[in-house]
């Protein structure tokens, strides 16, 4: 039986990565975020979000870059810089393949509304779907492609174009303790946080010589959008990769209805999650968040409910009751997985072969539980693919 | 008080990164140099890197690694493979290690420790033994597991801990990349038969394989290859998880 | 031309604290000769290794003369692991050895046993008693790299600035005025070594 010990406060297990428990039973996450609503002054990092804006406002093509997915955090981040800095920035959208029709609407709408130059970055799916497989295989996650072009791709897009500053959203410290708000004033962008925790161990190096083989050959290049930069040469445009979220209380919640009033920003549901628990829309824009989180949950035992659920306990919107009557839902295989399985060319069993390479002690999953989780009304409108090669060798 | 390590282990072969089973069937995981900038960031407590090609022909290579590593990289790390004389070991710690693995010459030549470390100081002297159960015993192997040696395991010990042995690698061949657990029933006698550091090798699959050598202390350090590089773990979720079982680990 | 110098008597890590050094920007000057120690605005003494090799090196290449002479000129003089047990009066290792005798006391194997087992080597806490401007931006519970056999008994116990607990409470650093010593490694300790380094390059030697 699975009995894994939780933080007292929010709910999180164990399992949950680089979790720690204080003497009562409180985890490092909800200590971080008091310190946060408590103790920072946030007047003054205002201050210096608006020097340091000031510091690079008009010296280039454009002011900033801003990583853009079209999810709550870049759209808001985006919408904040225009409206009250009226910087202009150039939006970089490095699309991960698995953008949904709501994200794009969404996305066109306020680009217009805000005005703005937008460059896309759609990288070449035959790589995608083979570093996909080979990162699930190696990492029992998948997500290799879209986490290190995200955050590398933005950056190559700033050397090319001379563009310094570069600006994220949600700092790591609102979920994990990677970074924390005592200890971290300025969360950065960089290379350092970009091989602790966003390349799964893998550079881009180390996937070409993984992947490239004979009945695959692969170029060098093609591992490109996924190669960080050279630090001599983010040095030479004195760059500087920050979270608006150092500088200003990052409230996801506020964040959202703010978008949503002034750029009628749409929702949309997510697979596994009842609609009443994200009603701010946490990760709509990837439709194999399903088959990500299922993923998380075979390994770990918790799964988005459960981190939704921490984050409105810490913000005081959610009860822990509440929060124990939604995790009984966690766990049902998502309507994405199939099409997963499909661009990779696995079957299910292979799947969960593949999953259980990965355990997080004391969590033991169940595999003959079974059931599915709804499909989304969009769920049909997913790129599927026929007979075309799929993710092998 | 002195915090328990865990050391990321790096094989190389032919400037690359793999990692096999048991000795054998290796796969690539890719290049050392970025790895060791990726362990750096997570703030490893330190790394080991083992060349078992381990030619003349290469030695030049895996210099130029070690020496590209110390660069950029400011934490301990142990390099071994093929050092057979007291002049591997001085380009070795010219290049930037800090400690010097040495296996099968600790075995063939036993002097060569002893003149090492009265040169170099015992400090920088790691010996690595690696083992399989042979009929309910345990036997030395040298050269990369081929060869059955001829001295006793508790032998091995006691003489190198007199020639001047820093500390002891033990590597259980029988549990190498099999993720199912370290063999503790080795790192037990080999505890109670040296006075020196332990260092654990072969098994890790997941971190309750950490916590269960830790917690019983039978060794003061756990080395891990396959863990880190198949599955979704890393060192700094070690830490935070063996925090949690109470297990002192560095504080960063 | 004022340098930063380190220390070369054929003994210790120097490439790391080179490395360390080259990485912060400053491009330290390896010191083989009396000349070179005499140009440099600050010292640092690596070290890893037997204390008698140690000193018998260091009176062979006659750098003990001028080491001393920038001590008491007030310049900054760091001293890192068997460096900081060489400012000692007198070492042990192999046998009984005078050392530069820069801040009084002696050096002694650290007592072993199962529990306590030596080589000392890993990650432990330093506790400091008394701040100090090496120190500066350096959060107080991080633990250092260790790795050494001997430790640094002092006469005077305010020469004592840190100990750190393994079985006994050793000295981990020794300070007093322009010297300091630290028996861990900062340039193998990440992002606070390096921190620590980077402080000692700007000390004025006083504390």
């Amino acid at each position: 039986m699975n009995k894994l010990n939780r933080c007292q406060k929010c709910g999180l297990p164990e399992t949950y990565e680089t979790i720690e428990f204080d003497v009562s039973g409180v985890c490092n996450i909800c200590n971080s975020t008091e310190y946060k609503q408590k103790t920072i002054n946030w007047q003054e990092r205002l201050f210096l979000l608006d020097s340091l804006i000031e510091k690079y406002r008009g010296k280039s093509d454009y002011d900033c870059i801003v990583p853009f997915s079209g999810g709550k955090d870049s759209t808001f981040q985006l919408y904040y810089l225009c409206t009250r800095y009226k910087l202009k920035p150039l939006v970089v959208r490095f699309n991960h393949g698995f953008m949904r029709p709501v994200i794009s609407r969404n996305n066109e709408r306020t680009f217009k509304k805000l005005g703005v130059d937008v460059l896309e970055f759609t990288p070449n799916w035959r790589i995608v779907k083979r570093v996909m497989l080979e990162s699930f295989r190696r990492k029992t996650d998948f997500c290799w492609h879209c986490h290190s072009g995200i955050y590398s791709y933005p950056l190559r897009i700033a050397v090319k174009f001379n563009i310094p500053l570069i600006f994220w959203g949600e700092p790591l410290a609102e979920i994990s303790a990677y970074y924390d708000y005592l200890n971290d004033t300025v969360e950065y962008e960089d290379e350092k946080k970009f091989n602790m925790c966003r390349n799964l161990g893998i550079s881009a190096d180390d996937m070409y010589g993984m992947i490239n083989a004979p009945d695959f050959p692969v170029d060098r290049r093609d591992l490109l959008p996924y190669t960080y930069p050279q630090l001599r040469e983010l040095k030479a445009i004195n760059y500087c990769s920050i979270c608006l979220g150092s500088f200003i209380p990052w409230d996801y919640v506020k964040n959202t209805e703010l978008i949503k009033k002034e750029l009628g920003w749409e929702t949309d549901e997510l697979e596994g999650v009842p609609a009443k628990l994200n009603t701010s829309c946490e990760k709509i824009e990837c439709f194999m968040q399903g088959s990500r989180d299922y993923i998380k949950y075979l390994k770990r035992g918790y799964s988005r409910i459960s981190q939704i659920s921490a984050f409105h306990i810490r913000n005081g919107r959610l009860s822990k009751e509440e929060a124990d009557a939604y995790r009984q839902l966690e766990g049902q295989k998502p309507p994405s997985l199939q099409i997963f399985l499909e661009y990779m060319g696995l079957t299910e069993d292979e799947f969960n072969t593949i999953v259980k390479q990965t355990t997080i002690p004391p969590y033991v999953h169940d595999y003959s539980r079974s059931a599915w989780a709804d499909k989304t009304p969009d769920f049909d409108l997913w790129y599927r693919e026929d007979n075309r090669p799929k993710g092998g060798p | 008080m002195l915090k328990r390590r865990i050391i990321p282990v790096l094989l190389l072969k032919a400037a690359r990164m793999v990692k096999g089973r048991q000795f054998m069937d290796f796969r690539d995981t890719g290049d050392p140099v970025s790895a060791a900038r990726i362990y750096n960031a997570q703030k490893a407590d330190e790394l080991a890197f083992i060349d078992i090609e381990a030619s003349t022909d290469n030695r030049g290579t895996l210099l130029s690694i070690i020496e590209r590593v110390a660069e950029e990289c400011f934490m301990p790390f142990t390099v071994g493979g093929g050092v057979r004389t007291t002049s591997d070991i001085k380009s070795l710690l010219r290049s930037g290690a800090d400690k010097v693995l040495i296996n099968t010459a600790a075995i063939e030549t036993p002097e060569l420790i002893a003149s090492a470390a009265e040169g170099f100081g015992r400090q920088c002297l790691v010996v690595g033994i690696d083992v399989r159960r042979e009929h309910g015993d345990w036997r030395i192997y040298s050269h990369s597991g081929r060869q059955a040696a001829a001295v006793s395991l508790a032998g091995h010990l006691r003489n190198m801990e007199r020639c001047g042995a820093g500390e002891f690698l033990i590597n259980s061949i029988d549990r190498d990349g099999m993720m199912t657990g370290y063999e503790t029933e080795l790192l037990r006698v080999v505890r109670s038969e040296t006075s020196r550091p332990v260092i654990a090798l072969g098994g890790a699959g997941h971190f309750q394989h950490l916590a269960d050598v830790l917690a019983e202390d039978y060794a003061h350090a756990v080395a891990c290859a396959s863990l880190f590089h198949f599955g979704d773990n890393n060192p700094i979720r070690a830490r935070s998880f063996l925090k949690n079982k109470g297990i002192p680990v560095k504080n960063v | 031309m004022s340098f930063l110098g380190i220390i070369d008597y054929g003994m210790g890590n120097l490439k790391s604290i080179c490395n360390a050094f080259n990485f912060l920007g400053r491009s330290p000057r390896l010191c083989s000769t009396p000349e070179e120690i005499e140009s440099c605005e600050r010292l640092i003494i690596p070290g890893v290794g037997a204390y008698q090799a140690a000193m018998r090196n260091l009176h062979a290449r006659g750098m003990v003369g001028p080491i001393r002479a920038h001590a008491a000129g007030g310049k900054p003089l760091l001293g890192i692991c068997l460096g900081m047990q060489l400012f000692s009066s007198v070492g042990c290792e192999p046998e009984k050895t005078e050392g530069f005798d820069l801040i009084a006391g002696e050096v002694r194997p650290l007592p072993e046993n199962s529990h306590y087992r030596v080589p000392h080597v890993g990650w432990n806490a330093v506790s400091l008693l008394r701040p100090h401007p090496i120190f500066s931006g350096i959060k107080t519970d991080f633990d250092w790299y260790f790795v050494h056999s001997f430790h640094f008994i002092t006469t005077v116990p305010e020469d004592t600035a840190a100990t750190t607990e393994y079985g006994i409470s050793f000295v981990s650093i020794v300070a007093r005025r322009n010297i300091l010593g630290v028996q861990f490694h900062p340039e193998k300790s990440q992002d606070h070594g390096l921190c620590l380094l980077e402080n000692f390059g700007t000390w004025d030697g006083t504390c």
